[in-house]
């Protein structure tokens, strides 16, 4: 330390709360759950099992939709995900152009990479 | 053994890529009890009373039937009795009983306003 | 009885008292009276929001979008930050959603929707027409939107990309549609005044002929 007087210090590393920072950032290959929620769903049936690409990380973290719905409002705050999923991927026989798309806004715990 | 266990998966409002008719270019002006209804809606969020997933929440707690036949307002008012029941904030019998207090002041003031009040 | 505020061009009629009033509006009279009772809630401030909601129209949206098209840096702005840039010009948001403003281009067209809902920029644009939240719309436009443009009269060639965004959590979308040809000497004013709230959900283009009806 003594010999780095022009560097800043770095005092001992920051350690980020769960779920403070996001687990995926734009770009990053994603795929939708496939689990059957009782009671209260905002990730369309359409949606699930599909492969998409993160294209904006939806800042700040916010409530887990699903609890919320429940009158949750403490816990659960994770990061949104605005996805772009390839129409003729959620679609079998979709007609239009191989470029369309859908984007959709799914929460943390819904996406995994791959 | 399907058919019970789609009603259960899928929600009623969850409707993306099913079939549908083609788009009539409907509009409407809202009543002014639709507009009171969603201003009742804003401000129960505001307050933290009842927040806007609460709302939908209890929407898709009505059912299928009850999603498919009642109109948009008419969805939102009866569940927000259902979430209000839910929280003791109210009671089915003080709603009852102001209903009927409410529809009886109307028909008082139809009888002493017979060309209309206002 | 709530006051409520006609800031429509023709007749509004009153519910008459003569009728039989209607279950459903009933039952708001009542709920808000319960709530008002237990001061859970004002009567002021249903009224408030009343002409809150009545302050809302696509005008709002079309200042925006004529302003984003004659000023290169504020647009810059929109795009990165859709709620702060209406702020700018005054419009607030009333509730926790963002924003986020899509620009259509020559290579890529924007169609919004909330299959779930009806989720809609409400500060910005104000509610949202019946067809909108109905099943048809709702159904159909994340599974065949170029379809579901042609219904509007807006055919999209296959080399440009469509874009469905289907508004599920606390982000709004607003189309930035493409300015029209023709416009080039037009002032703000006169460039909102082609925006149409239709073209600001993404379902048909701005001309130079187009009027904000809504």
């Amino acid at each position: 330390m003594n010999g780095e007087q022009s560097r800043p210090t770095i005092s001992p590393q920051v350690v980020y709360a769960l779920g403070e920072r996001p687990v995926f950032k734009i770009g990053d290959r994603v795929r939708v759950d496939k689990r059957l929620p009782v009671g209260h769903y905002r990730v369309p049936t359409y949606l699930r099992g599909k492969t998409g690409v993160v294209e904006t990380v939806i800042e700040p973290v916010a409530v887990d939709n699903e609890q919320e719905g429940f009158g949750r409002n403490a816990g659960g705050r994770r990061h949104y995900y605005r996805i772009a999923v390839r129409l003729n991927a959620i679609w079998d026989a979709y007609k239009g152009s191989p470029r369309d798309c859908l984007y959709i806004e799914v929460f943390e715990t819904w996406l995994e990479r791959i | 053994m399907t058919a019970t266990e789609n009603l259960v998966k899928r929600l009623p409002n969850d409707i993306g890529g099913l079939s549908a008719e083609p788009i009539e270019r409907i509009e409407h002006e809202l009543e002014p009890w639709e507009k009171r209804c969603h201003a009742l809606a804003d401000v129960l969020d505001f307050r933290k009373i009842v927040n806007t997933e609460e709302k939908r929440c209890g929407v898709e707690a009505l059912g299928s039937e009850m999603v498919g036949k009642l109109s948009y307002y008419e969805r939102w008012i009866v569940a927000f009795a259902n979430i209000l029941f839910r929280k003791q904030l109210l009671s089915p019998e003080e709603l009852a009983r102001k209903m009927g207090e409410v529809e009886a002041r109307w028909v008082q003031q139809s009888v002493e306003e017979p060309n209309g009040g206002d | 009885m709530a006051d409520h505020h006609h800031d429509h061009e023709h007749d509004h009629a009153e519910i008459s008292h003569n009728a039989r009033p209607q279950y459903y509006e009933v039952m708001e009279t009542a709920i808000r009276e319960l709530l008002v009772e237990k001061k859970m809630i004002a009567a002021d401030e249903i009224r408030r929001q009343l002409e809150v909601l009545d302050s809302r129209t696509p005008a709002l949206g079309a200042k925006v979008v004529a302003r984003a098209w004659s000023d290169p840096a504020f647009k810059s702005r929109l795009l990165a930050n859709g709620r702060s840039a209406c702020e700018e010009l005054g419009i607030s948001f009333y509730d926790d959603t963002q924003l986020i403003v899509l620009e259509n281009t020559e290579k890529i067209h924007n169609l919004i929707v909330c299959t779930l809902c009806s989720c809609y920029p409400r500060p910005v644009l104000g509610l949202p027409p019946d067809w909108y939240k109905l099943k048809p719309y709702r159904a159909r436009a994340v599974i065949e939107p170029r379809a579901v443009l042609a219904e509007f009269g807006t055919i999209i060639p296959d080399d440009v990309e469509i874009r469905v965004s289907d508004s599920t959590a606390m982000v709004r979308f607003l189309v930035l549609p493409m300015r029209p040809a023709g416009s080039e000497s037009f002032t703000e004013g006169e460039l909102a005044a082609l925006v149409t709230r239709d073209a600001m959900i993404g379902v048909i283009p701005v001309t130079i002929d187009s009027g904000s009806t809504q």
